[in-house]
């Protein structure tokens, strides 16, 4: 889950990574008693959960004089659709240079991966393509607790020294937040020292329980209810209501969906082990959504049990047409139960999907 | 075979839970089938001295060693407990662990590979469901009904998704020498191109079939590490855009990492890609065909 601007950046401040001075305020009047800490001139940032929201105007200049208006008028506005809740104020800084500074999780080394670059200021991504010499890279030791001083001091080459201590700081961090992500864009030189102008965290998902986090903000109200059920949910904005068992099988009946020309609505994966209230849940949530109109169930025996997915199925009574297709352990009876009760039962992964296409079209 | 065979004695950790026994018995019945020595011990800290199908329970994986030869381990311990169970299977000297485990924070992943190499121990997973040499062996939970023994080896990030290509296989006459699920994690410890390493040197494989999915490259890292034939399938073409993982994740994997473009970056260096899992058995065949 993403933490907001605010969260982040507290989370940085208590390990001691200089923030520019700021408050968090909920209606234009929270400003009035904190304008003399703001200095002459501030900056007014949306707190949406939303990316690019500099550039879909959800960040404002502001000062002394015309602060309450441009937060009323931020206040009003809303940012890709999203309504503006909560704004951070902040000290507006004098830059001098612009750094970027990242960690975050290396697949290929399976180890963190710290990235720094003096080049700040552009984006990066334009800098790692034609300028990937000014990018410092360096793995770490997860099995170490801090970062030893020499790779700091690779990072850091010519950058002011100060900046040493931010890197080690963000490590312990993007350690003990379980971060899939630490990331201060931009790092910022000025007369008074180094700031982290912007920062961004991404908890991992598997981790939220332990760093006191109780509610995903990053899933909607039918995937958090998915959740709830131990079920990973996706919506898309198709006809056909797909459940799998496995990421993988039901993405590839999504892939196979858009192969024989259709469009799937939502897919779940009831994961393994499927009991038959549980397949049950799963039928009857892919149904709830209106735009589904028929249901392909391509569910392959490993841990679930077969009949226990017909009897789920049967139980779920959902008025939209269900097509499934069922293989593995106890797969006869499985077949048995459905037959009896007239759902349409094919061999094939290739059958069901085509079958679901050709009601759709 | 690669990782193990008959011969090769299995502890379950996490032994007594749900899973673990449900998956003892299923081990075991196949080893029974094949003449394997199966899973020989389980391991779940205060319940030693019980039995779960016959199978004696230790307290440590150490207390296990000193009563079996044991050469693998598969672990279905839940997930706060797992990157524990890791490390101390690779330090008490077992080679082969499988985790089967979902859902373990990448953190304590990453420790637990990193103290693991240093002992010297090979993890397949976690979040795999863990590999069948069949006719052998089998550590973990995949169903063997579908499995037939043969010459083609298989790579799987996925799990039911194998068994579907598993089972278009057997169907198509096509036997298997080892199947391997790597695991759908961001970080897996065995990656396409380590599980490639040991087919190479394995008489039995002639060919491999490369199960990949979105995300990273490691596909294309492992096509490009290997002389052996390969047949390719990359699941998520349709798969709405994950979540990005900031400007780092783009950076690190170069704007790598969705389906088509790893598929465009496969059959650039020659590997056929399959756009449907019931079309692999067929291209599995001009493989051996052409002799290529």
């Amino acid at each position: 889950m993403k933490l907001r601007e605010h969260e982040a950046k507290n989370v940085i401040k208590a390990a001691g990574i200089p923030v520019p001075a700021g408050i968090l305020i909920r209606s234009p009047d929270e400003l009035t008693p904190h304008i003399a800490e703001l200095g002459d001139a501030f900056v007014l940032k949306a707190q949406v959960d939303v990316g690019g929201r500099g550039k879909a105007g959800g960040i404002l200049m502001a000062d002394k004089a015309t602060g309450m208006k441009v937060a009323k008028e931020l206040f009003a506005r809303q940012i890709k659709g999203l309504p503006v809740k909560e704004i951070l104020a902040e000290q507006k800084l004098d830059i001098q240079h612009e750094y970027y500074l990242s960690i975050t999780v290396d697949r290929s080394s399976k180890q963190p991966l710290i990235l720094f670059t003096e080049a700040g200021g552009v984006e990066i991504e334009v800098t790692a393509k034609e300028h990937p010499e000014l990018i410092r890279k360096a793995v770490a030791n997860p099995l170490m607790k801090e970062l030893p001083p020499f790779l700091i001091r690779e990072l850091v080459g010519t950058a002011p020294k100060e900046i040493g201590p931010v890197i080690n700081k963000l490590y312990k961090t993007f350690i003990e937040k379980d971060a899939l992500l630490a990331e201060i864009n931009p790092l910022v030189s000025t007369p008074q020292g180094i700031f982290a102008a912007d920062a961004k965290i991404i908890v991992d998902d598997n981790a939220l329980g332990r760093q006191g986090i109780t509610v995903n903000r990053d899933l909607t109200d039918r995937e958090r209810e998915a959740e709830k059920h131990g079920f990973s949910y996706v919506e898309l904005d198709g006809k056909i209501g797909v459940i799998g068992n496995g990421a993988g099988l039901t993405m590839a009946t999504l892939d196979l969906i858009e192969y024989y020309g259709g469009k799937a609505a939502n897919f779940l994966d009831v994961g393994g082990g499927a009991e038959s209230e549980r397949v049950m849940n799963a039928v009857r949530l892919v149904a709830s959504v209106p735009t589904v109109k028929v249901i392909v169930v391509n569910l392959l025996g490993g841990i679930t049990k077969c009949d226990e997915v017909a009897k789920g199925i049967i139980a779920a009574g959902i008025s939209q047409k269900v097509i499934v297709r069922l293989a593995g352990t106890n797969e006869a009876e499985g077949r048995r139960l459905l037959s009896e009760k007239g759902y349409e039962m094919l061999d094939t992964m290739d059958l069901v999907v085509k079958k679901a296409v050709e009601v759709t079209a | 075979m690669i990782y193990g065979d008959r011969k090769t004695g299995v502890l379950v950790q996490g032994a007594t839970g749900k899973q673990g026994e449900f998956h003892i018995g299923l081990m075991n019945a196949y080893a029974k089938q094949v003449g394997g020595r199966g899973v020989v011990a389980g391991v779940t800290p205060g319940k030693g001295g019980q039995q779960v199908h016959g199978v004696p329970v230790y307290n440590t994986v150490k207390d296990a060693m000193k009563e079996h030869d044991i050469g693998a381990a598969v672990i279905f311990v839940p997930a706060g407990a797992a990157a524990d169970a890791i490390m101390e299977e690779a330090n008490a000297g077992i080679e082969t662990i499988v985790c089967i485990t979902e859902h373990i924070p990448v953190q304590d992943t990453m420790r637990a590979l990193a103290y693991a190499k240093m002992e010297g121990a090979s993890v397949i997973g976690p979040n795999c469901p863990g590999l069948l040499s069949p006719g052998e062996v089998k550590m973990g939970i995949m169903p063997a009904a579908l499995f037939k023994t043969g010459n083609v080896g298989v790579i799987s990030r996925s799990g039911t998704l194998t068994y579907e290509v598993v089972d278009e296989l057997t169907r198509a006459g096509i036997g298997q020498s080892t199947v391997v699920g790597i695991g759908g994690d961001p970080v897996i410890g065995q990656t396409f191109v380590d599980v490639l390493a040991r087919f190479e040197k394995d008489p039995q494989t002639k060919a491999v079939v490369l199960i990949g999915e979105v995300g990273g490259n490691l596909e294309e890292e492992g096509a490009k590490s290997t002389n052996l034939p390969i047949v390719s399938y990359i699941a998520g073409v349709s798969a709405p855009p994950d979540k990005r993982m900031g400007h780092a994740g783009a950076i690190v994997e170069g704007g790598e990492g969705d389906a088509r473009s790893k598929i465009a970056r496969l059959k650039k260096h020659g590997v056929p890609v399959a756009s449907r899992v019931s079309e692999i058995p067929e291209m599995v065949r001009e493989l051996f065909r052409c002799g290529c």
